[in-house]
């Protein structure tokens, strides 16, 4: 594995966090975007996600300065020609999941294999758009990629032992523990926690307690690091209400409607910790400030 | 047969070709200040000038890679084809229980190498990066690890066990090991030289004071205590190391910063020690100037590494009723006259006094620096860690 030549295409959230964690490993990587600006953008989250690191004394900044210089940013598709491990992190949407690997897939050479990180989407699905789906598979990592010690490997129906092998050798590069998964609608941890988030958002709406209170209660009550709400905020209310939507295409079942406040806040634009508010407020650093006012309380004291 | 020798530390790659017929070294150097904008490479070849390369080197293999490059250059090199490196002796800090000698590397010994890395965090990787970027550099040279643990392997179990239930002990091995041994036991072996002795009837205290740091008890030539223990991190107060303390301090930072176990390990192993106390450097030169300057937290950080040695060499003087000689060794311990001379204020009750004048003028070369009235020698003695290395290594690779 190491030497692998690796390119992840996404600069977003979860395309920087792999790729610090792939630096990390003293591996080198090359991030993608559409545009230099997004890339170095890209660059510019990581170094402010490792200068929060320091602060917290895990790091130095001479490690920082090492783990950096195995990061390119660039906005070249056409690097992932000879690439053996393409790592898709685009925003979590069907249409634009299926462009982009019929468009790589025609860059890319034979036998490397496509890696995407989708949430809650069909891996049989995507490889579709692909000459190579033998060779597609989905590996989820959760969000801070750096933090979260466990990986979902998700086979699709096409995905065969050595793709599934290679998966595993690349999680084992990155430190982290993985569990295998046989596709279906929001695999295991999406769609576990969708439920609980959403009827936390239930019994805020329904006014039988506080968001304070509420996460108070189960970050104490049954050991989470962070309680439901602000887990939400953190994960961003618009990807919650995708996932949940996509939970209810596929699998039809009420419990995965959207509770009605998530739709309202979502639509106000009040998407969590990088919109500055969700169901509390956040400074620029992320840091939480307190509770927000959400719309259901508004309208009562109205 | 030549044998390089390859002891990677923490931000640092120091090598040695050595030409085991007749121990001749053939060249030597440093790659310094690895991960810093100017890393420096200092060469030398045997009867050459030596060279300095100032460039940007980020981690350990572009270190080694110089490294063979430097060796193999028609300028500066001393060989022509790599297959002339016959062996690469490595320094590995850490080998727990599993190793109790030097061993010859193989994919059941690197596997065993990596299960380590939890003991010594701060240097087993750099270790084994080390090892990597050897076997791709010279993929034909035969690899032997040679471990810091081994020469403290004979401590009494009173010595090395720990006041936490013994379960713990049979179920993780946690136990004090002690590090620097290849260290400890070069100076050893040459202070009963220059006292003109055997080990077998000498009492020694030997300081390797480096950017880690560590204190031994030699009896007869056996280590029977040492302050380094489960990991390098116990013991002395050291550059980025925070040595000794209350074990309950570290739930209660962890506790009060919401602090994870990587970010705990990180803050006692990477941001403590001198230069967390100081605030200035993890170097001890620029600690001191910036003590003689008046800095207030330099001046407490320099007095509290230095009565950390005192503490030491008096618990160790009682451990072996009796002490002969203390020996100074290590980048610190071979220069720092300053450090040498407040750890041996006020010690004429065991017998320890310096000559002023002489500590004054001596650097990095094998002098006794006691005064002529004292009891107890204080010898300076620059470590060799490098040709015990070779000399282990030949020995398995001739035996095997």
């Amino acid at each position: 594995m190491p030497g692998t030549k690796l390119i992840i295409i996404g600069a977003g959230v979860m395309g920087q966090g792999l790729a610090e964690a792939i630096a990390t490993s003293g591996n080198e990587v090359t991030l993608v975007d559409k545009t230099t600006k997004l890339a170095e953008r890209g660059i510019k989250g990581i170094s402010e996600s490792m200068n929060r690191e320091i602060e917290k004394w895990g790091l130095t900044e001479s490690d920082k300065k090492a783990i950096m210089s195995r990061i390119y940013p660039t906005s070249d598709l056409n690097l992932s020609e000879d690439a053996e491990i393409i790592i898709e992190a685009i925003p979590d949407r069907m249409d634009v999941k299926k462009d982009l690997f019929e468009k790589v897939d025609s860059i890319a050479r034979k036998d490397s294999v496509f890696i995407t990180t989708t949430a809650t989407l069909s891996i049989s699905e995507i490889a579709a758009a692909t000459e190579r789906p033998r060779q597609v598979i989905g590996m989820h990592f959760l969000n801070p990629v750096t933090k979260i010690p466990v990986v979902e490997i998700v086979k699709g129906l096409k995905t065969n032992d050595d793709t599934f092998a290679k998966a595993t050798e690349f999680a084992e590069m990155l430190s982290k523990e993985w569990i295998t998964v046989n596709e279906y609608p929001g695999f295991v941890t999406t769609r576990v926690i969708c439920p609980m988030l959403n009827e936390a958002m239930h019994v805020l709406m329904e006014g039988v307690a506080s968001a304070e209170d509420i996460d108070h209660a189960m970050k104490l009550g049954f050991g989470f690091n962070v309680g439901p709400l602000t887990l939400a905020d953190m994960m961003g209310l618009d990807v919650v209400m995708s996932w949940m939507e996509n939970l209810l295409h596929e699998l039809a079942e009420h419990k995965y409607n959207a509770c009605p406040l998530l739709r309202k806040m979502v639509r106000a634009g009040r998407l969590g910790v990088k919109t500055g508010s969700g169901f509390f407020r956040y400074d620029e650093e992320g840091r939480q400030l307190g509770p927000a006012t959400h719309p259901a309380e508004k309208e009562k004291t109205l | 047969m030549n044998i390089l020798v390859i002891n990677c530390g923490s931000s640092s790659v120091k090598y040695q070709l050595i030409d085991m017929d007749g121990e001749r070294q053939l060249a030597k150097g440093m790659v310094s200040r690895i991960g810093m904008s100017a890393s420096v490479l200092t060469h030398k070849a045997a009867e050459k000038e030596e060279v300095k390369i100032t460039r940007e080197i980020l981690d350990h293999i572009q270190a080694i890679e110089q490294v063979v490059a430097i060796l193999l250059s028609p300028n500066h090199g001393v060989i022509h084809d790599v297959n002339e490196i016959g062996a690469v002796g490595h320094r590995v800090v850490h080998g727990g229980e599993h190793f109790t000698d030097s061993a010859v590397i193989d994919d059941s010994v690197m596997r065993e190498l990596r299960n380590l890395i939890e003991l010594a965090p701060l240097h087993n990787p750099h270790n084994i990066r080390g090892i990597v970027a050897c076997q791709r550099t010279l993929p034909d040279a035969r690899q032997v690890a040679v471990f810091d643990t081994a020469m403290h392997a004979k401590m009494p179990p009173y010595a090395y066990i720990y006041g936490i239930p013994y379960i713990l002990y049979k179920r993780y091995q946690i136990r004090r090991y002690g590090f620097h041994g290849m260290s400890h036991y070069y100076v050893s072996q040459r202070a009963a030289a220059m006292m003109g002795k055997d080990r077998s009837e000498l009492k020694i205290i030997t300081c390797h004071l480096g950017n880690g740091a560590s204190v031994a008890a030699i009896d007869s030539g056996t280590s029977i205590d040492t302050s380094m223990g489960f990991t390098p991190l116990e013991g002395l107060l050291m550059g980025t190391r925070c040595g000794d303390m209350d074990p309950a301090i570290i739930l209660h930072i962890m506790s009060r910063e919401e602090l994870t176990l990587h970010e705990a390990n990180t803050l006692m192993n990477k941001h403590s020690g001198v230069a967390g106390i100081s605030g200035v450097s993890s170097d001890m030169r620029e600690v001191i100037q910036a003590s003689n300057e008046g800095n207030p937290t330099a001046k407490l950080a320099l007095d509290t590494y230095c009565y950390r040695i005192k503490k030491y060499i008096g618990a160790y003087a009682a451990a072996m009723n009796g002490v002969d000689c203390v020996v100074f060794t290590g980048g610190v311990g071979e220069n720092s006259v300053n450090v040498r001379r407040i750890v041996c204020d006020k010690m004429d009750y065991l017998g320890l006094k310096l000559d002023l004048d002489l500590n004054k003028t001596t650097r990095a070369t094998e002098t006794d620096v006691a005064a002529s009235d004292a009891t107890v020698r204080a010898l300076v003695i620059p470590t060799n860690e490098e040709l015990v290395i070779a000399r282990d290594t030949k020995r398995l690779i001739d035996g095997d």
